[in-house]
């Protein structure tokens, strides 16, 4: 059973929260699920290519009111 | 590692190191090889002294607008944004070695984000098979 870790990317502007997203995929395992805030609307469409080239998968992106959560497995290290 | 960006660095203005410093970080993010080519006038970016850019003539009105917003955004630097990304991933700063001796700037004169002098010819080769920009 892997980790779940939330990383806050909100008010932070292209490319910040794949960045940050990043940063905290370099400490995490196969299994765990990242949870990334971010308010930067480029965020849902950079989510995916960084799934894409790193071989992850996203299980969701939804909004509330201007917070874009993306939950993503790590699949692959 | 998912592809490689090399950009090559050419003009001197702040404006152009901002989709310098966005595009490293992103494709350090995701896990590209990042390879940066400065020459021409961007080089004066390069230096210890950190030179203070200039903005285009035709922008120059619009310069404070953009760095209101850039702060308002929490937009970093681009030099902090290069030197994050080198943090992130596989990212190297080669300065042509003509423009180098032309402009007559020693390593030693480069902050310390310059991997190394290189000549033209090393570049392409590094570049080959992946996205190039010249910006």
């Amino acid at each position: 059973m892997g980790d779940k870790i939330v990383i806050d990317a909100r008010g932070s502007s292209c490319p910040g929260p794949i960045v940050e997203l990043a940063k905290a995929y370099r400490n995490s395992k196969v299994g765990d699920t990242l949870e990334l805030w971010a308010t930067d609307a480029g965020v849902r469409a950079d989510v995916q290519a960084w799934a894409q080239k790193t071989k992850n998968q996203i299980d969701s992106i939804t909004e509330q009111e201007g917070k874009i959560v993306v939950v993503i497995k790590i699949l692959n290290r | 590692m998912a592809g490689k960006l090399s950009i090559i660095m050419y003009s001197g203005t702040a404006d152009k190191f901002i989709p310098l410093g966005v595009l490293a970080q992103a494709a350090a993010a995701t896990n590209m090889q990042v390879r940066v080519f400065v020459t021409g006038f961007a080089l004066l970016g390069f230096t210890k002294q950190h030179n203070e850019l200039p903005f285009p003539e035709e922008f120059k009105s619009f310069a404070p607008m953009l760095m209101e917003g850039m702060k308002r955004t929490n937009t970093k630097p681009w030099f902090d944004m290069l030197s994050e990304a080198k943090t992130l991933g596989d990212v190297k700063v080669y300065v042509c070695s003509l423009m180098a001796s032309v402009m007559n700037i020693k390593k030693e004169d480069m902050d310390p984000i310059v991997d190394d002098i290189v000549g033209a010819a090393s570049f392409l080769s590094d570049a080959e098979g992946g996205q190039t920009l010249f910006i």
